[in-house]
């Protein structure tokens, strides 16, 4: 390609465009556009409103709900315009995001999924909002600590969560009693679960059905106070390898496998979405799913029956353990003037305020992120609508604190998950045996963390 | 190629009339010229877009990537050599290969007889026509999730269906015998519109009085069918053979949204893998090797194609 | 007579078979896009809605400005669509008719760009859009597809399939290359130059990946993007999904009806001679 000048290129380019579309008469003017609606973003300093361009993954309904809250924060900021733009799912928003890294193409603030959050660290383009929390005396107090936990490494805030959800078990009332169930006692163990899974299963109904989503695994090892990595779930140093083959992997993986063997249990596959929608249909009387589908989850069963919610099922009754936190947290971009990053700090503090939280909440499903929340008036009149909420809320305040709750960080997190999830459908359509397929899913893990580690310079 | 485009500049308005060497020389130029200023749109979009790109990733393939995608170390053929011998690499081409045996054969016949069935003119034809090209119009990701509540494996109106007449519920996208299957089956009818038009227009440009004559002869439906229409679409059906192999090869869009590779790695094909290694796992040097392997296998499959394939090719 | 009649009786039913086989995903989604979401995920699945539920659509116009997509996609694929047909056929016809050194490598080399994935392509490209300032631009949508080996390939197969004596006779006639190009192959050509407008429109009208990367501006998004707006990964509401597809195929079904007439008109044996 050398041989060509680039401005030759984009001549001749140019004269074939001319040549060959008569259709798009747009040509270049566009371009002049963008230059000149740039310019003033660069130059002005006090006079013209501070931009803050936010990437968010946020669509359907959630989507507007955010929106909504960016419309209000410059309702009330006249010196900041912060302009949301949808970038796709999750894993399309951070490969733009790396794609326009060292250029003035990206935004100032992003919303990036729980599992990235190491990739985001390791990519040296942020700034940790500790910096800011610490220039601002921002008090953090009032915000839930086992959210900030996740996001904090070493004793350092790096993002603010901003979405965050939990898995809890729905349950059928209705069903619970036609089984001659407690419906106002849901299963807590995993013994509980398989024997009410028995009692639930009759023709056209089975006693439930997990989606085989590396979450739920990842949440059924917090639950029981074991860890997921080494070095502290990679939280006191760089994780080097995979603990998913420890007892608490095959224990759960026992207790799954054998009530799928008794057909208590369907395998639906990967997607919530579908085992959700079983659930509402009445096909399956338990299920597994995030704090966020609460709403629809009900709503869809209005009429049908009763949701009942109970805590995620754990090992033993007597095991310390609790559910991480997981969805999403804004991460500040470095490569933006530092007016442009003070204003995102600004709307992430807008967001994290009780009113803004408690619209979010009602809105989407979400926890709030403060528990000063709760107090507003809109909170309390949803948790009478969805008093099933409460639970979600317990079990977020009953979580201790550990690093096993804390939640697992590393790099390749996304292909763990995936390697999880081949590993419980290995299990599940008997290849192997839950040791033998975790530990294999662990060997693999494990060198896909070397892998990453030799590519992160210290 | 500069060159060749100021050579174009006096273009050839007749051909020249006159006898002597020296003409028929120049007409052989304009001839040339001719023709590489009509090939240098294309190339010159092709050596931008493609070919540049290409050769970037010839260029990553021999390094790791850190989390930014910017080169990290050098890893010369290591690459390669831990793709070539990585169980999950040949798993990835096998999967591929059972899906190209599932879709290309079973598209090119279906499309065939579909068009053999809505050639002969009735008074419905044209609406028959236009349903069978109807799915060219849904894209790979809205087809994907029309298919995928089709697919539900609990509330699938397929499986409604089958239990109507007695069959018992098949988990479509969750049992890893069947999974493959879904997805090819997916994916035949959507590339169903295309290839049943590209037919379509080959039979159609086949002269009726072939037919006629044919039929003058005595000749049945189903000899005239292999004796004339089959030889004289020929170059069509080579066409839809090569073009449906290297999409097969790249089908994506299906796969992430139906299956993402699932379950067991019943879906993983190469390009599913390439796109996690890439776009997931950010490893841009172990998926541009394995994109570049990917390339060398399809450009390998495709001559031998055209070696064997295109000599039984019959053009007028 | 009346084997004439069974015979076609025959060939109806079996159309009508394959007809309903085909369109059965289409009229399922045409139909989820009137349910009430509840309705949509039903056991045993409804065929039709019990009522006309339009608030589906008038959700997914609250949720995207499907004009403005609708309108983005139209420009783009339109303009992608008159590119390729004029750089494929000029390039096919090269390949068709034209003697000239290197050939046979330039054609291997134009199919070669056929297997090269996209996943290579797509950030090298992105980074040299981004250097042209062609991020948020029509030209940024357009130009990286205004070739396409896999159209000269479709128009080189079908110009080898027209009568080689024609070309004898206009060669006699004193018709140079470039007249016969234009009056003589391409008007002959007019099915697979449909096939490849259709077709090249609709690949286009598909891109999701490529929008939503170089892209930012809400104005300047195209359809795929709006359907990826639709969805949200923790619950989605099938209903509104569907009247989201159903939007969004309209303008291409009506495409498609436009293009299938000169697809399927085709020529005859007279029209050849003459």
């Amino acid at each position: 390609m050398k041989p060509f000048g680039k401005k030759t290129l984009a001549m001749l380019l140019l004269s074939c465009m001319m040549l060959v579309a008569a259709g798009c008469g747009s040509n270049g003017s566009p371009t002049q556009e963008d230059t000149a609606s740039a310019a003033p973003e660069t130059s002005s300093k006090q006079e013209e409103p501070v931009k803050v361009v936010w990437w968010h993954s946020m669509s359907g309904d959630v989507g507007k709900a955010a929106q909504q809250l960016v419309d209000e924060f410059n309702a009330e900021h006249k010196d900041i315009v912060v302009q949301a733009e949808y970038q796709g799912k999750y894993d399309e928003s951070l490969n733009k995001l790396k794609a326009s890294l060292g250029s003035d193409s990206g935004p100032s603030l992003i919303q990036v999924y729980e599992i990235g959050s190491r990739f985001m660290i390791d990519s040296k383009a942020i700034t940790p909002v500790q910096q800011f929390i610490d220039a601002d005396k921002y008090d953090t107090s009032r915000l839930e600590p086992n959210i900030l936990n996740y996001y904090t490494f070493d004793n350092k805030l790096y993002s603010m969560p901003f979405n965050t959800s939990n898995p809890i078990l729905y349950y059928n009332k209705d069903a619970f009693k036609a089984a001659g169930l407690d419906p106002e006692k849901p299963p807590a163990t995993y013994e509980e679960v398989a024997e009410a899974a028995k009692k639930l299963t009759k023709s056209g109904q089975a006693g439930g059905s997990f989606a085989i989503y590396g979450w739920f695994m990842e949440q059924l090892f917090a639950n029981q106070g074991a860890e997921l990595l080494d070095n502290g779930n990679g939280r006191t140093q760089a994780a080097t390898s995979s603990l998913l083959g420890s007892d608490a992997g095959v224990k759960t993986l026992d207790w799954w496998k054998r009530m799928v063997e008794e057909k208590s249990m369907l395998n639906l596959g990967r997607k919530t979405d579908d085992t959700s929608k079983a659930f509402a249909a009445g096909q399956i009387a338990m299920t597994l799913d995030s704090t966020a589908s609460l709403r629809s989850i009900v709503k869809s069963a209005e009429g049908k029956f009763e949701v009942g919610t109970g805590f995620l099922p754990k090992a033993d009754a007597n095991v310390k353990g609790g559910v991480i936190v997981g969805g999403a947290s804004n991460w500040i971009l470095n490569n933006r003037p530092e007016a442009e990053q003070k204003a995102a700090w600004e709307f992430i503090k807008f967001l994290a305020e009780p009113k803004s939280q408690a619209e979010w909440h009602i809105n989407t499903g979400y926890f709030p992120i403060t528990q000063k929340a709760y107090d507003e008036p809109i909170v309390k009149e949803n948790m009478t609508k969805y008093p099933q909420f409460q639970t979600a809320v317990d079990q977020l305040h009953q979580t201790t604190p550990s690093l096993a709750t804390q939640g697992a960080v590393m790099g390749v997190f996304p292909e763990a998950r995936q390697l999880t999830e081949t590993a419980i459908e290995e299990v599940l359509n008997n290849k192997k045996s839950s040791k033998q397929a975790l530990d294999d899913a662990a060997k693999a893990i494990t060198s896909k963390i070397e892998e990453y580690n030799k590519t992160v310079s210290k | 190629m500069e060159k060749n485009i100021s050579l174009v500049s006096p273009l050839p308005r007749e051909s020249s009339r006159q006898e002597g060497i020296a003409s028929l020389r120049t007409s052989r130029w304009k001839e040339r010229a001719l023709a590489y200023f009509f090939l240098a749109p294309s190339l010159i979009l092709f050596g931008i877009f493609l070919f540049f790109p290409l050769l970037k990733s010839v260029y990553l393939s021999m390094f790791l990537t850190d989390p930014q995608g910017r080169v990290a170390s050098f890893a010369g053929a290591d690459n390669f050599t831990n793709i070539l011998t990585s169980e999950v690499f040949y798993n990835s081409l096998w999967i591929t290969v059972k899906f190209i045996l599932l879709t290309v054969p079973t598209g090119v016949v279906a499309a065939l007889l579909l068009a053999a069935i809505s050639i002969p003119k009735l008074r419905l034809t044209k609406l028959f026509q236009f349903f069978f090209s109807l799915p060219m119009a849904v894209s790979v990701g809205t087809g994907s999730i029309i298919w995928m509540v089709l697919y539900h494996p609990t509330l699938s109106i397929l499986n409604y269906a089958l239990s109507l007449i007695g069959i018992s519920p098949i988990a479509w996208l969750t049992d890893p015998k069947w999974a493959l299957l879904s997805v090819a089956l997916m994916t035949v009818w959507l590339n169903l519109g295309f290839n049943y038009i590209v037919m379509l227009s080959g039979m159609q440009s086949v002269p009726e009085d072939l037919y006629e004559s044919s039929k003058i002869d005595g000749s049945g439906p189903f000899r005239t069918f292999f004796r004339i229409t089959l030889p004289l679409i020929s170059p069509s059906l080579f066409f839809i053979g090569v073009v449906s192999i290297i999409s097969a090869f790249q089908s994506f869009a299906q796969i992430n949204i139906l299956t993402k590779g699932g379950p067991m790695n019943s879906t993983d094909v190469l390009v599913y893998n390439i796109y996690q290694d890439a776009f997931i796992n950010y490893r841009f040097g172990i998926g541009s090797a394995q994109a570049l392997i990917l390339f060398v296998l399809i450009t390998l499959l495709t001559i031998v194609q055209f070696k064997f394939g295109e000599k039984k090719v019959h053009y007028q | 007579m009346s084997i004439r009649a069974v015979n076609q009786t025959i060939l109806y039913v079996l159309l009508s078979v394959a007809a309903l086989l085909i369109l059965f995903p289409l009229l399922f989604t045409l139909s989820s896009a009137f349910m009430s979401s509840a309705e949509s995920a039903t056991y045993p699945p409804k065929l039709i809605p019990s009522g006309m539920h339009w608030d589906n659509f008038l959700q997914v116009v609250e949720t995207v400005p499907v004009i403005r997509f609708i309108t983005n996609s139209f420009v783009v694929s339109a303009a992608i669509m008159v590119g390729q047909l004029i750089t494929a056929s000029m390039a096919a016809y090269a390949f068709a008719f034209l003697r000239f050194p290197g050939k046979a490598m330039i054609f291997s080399l134009f199919l070669s760009t056929m297997m090269i994935p996209w996943e290579v392509t797509m950030i090298p490209n992105y980074l040299t859009v981004r250097s042209w300032h062609w991020l948020d631009s029509y030209q940024g949508l357009i130009v990286p597809f205004l070739a396409s080996a896999f159209g000269t390939f479709l128009l080189r197969q079908y110009f080898l399939q027209l009568p080689k004596e024609l070309f004898e006779a206009a060669k006699v006639d004193g018709c140079g290359q470039i007249r016969t190009f234009i009056q003589l192959v391409l008007p002959l050509s007019t099915p697979s130059l449909a096939t490849l407008a259709v077709y090249s429109f609709l690949t286009n009208w598909s891109n999701y990946l490529w929008p939503l990367l170089i892209t930012n501006k809400e104005s300047m998004r195209t359809v795929q993007i709006g359907i990826g707006m639709l969805q949200f990964e923790e619950v989605t509401a099938w209903n509104v999904v569907m009247a989201g597809i159903v939007i969004m195929l309209l303008p291409s079904l009506i495409l498609l009806i436009a293009g299938l007439k000169p697809l399927v008109r085709g020529i005859t044996a007279g029209a050849l001679k003459g």
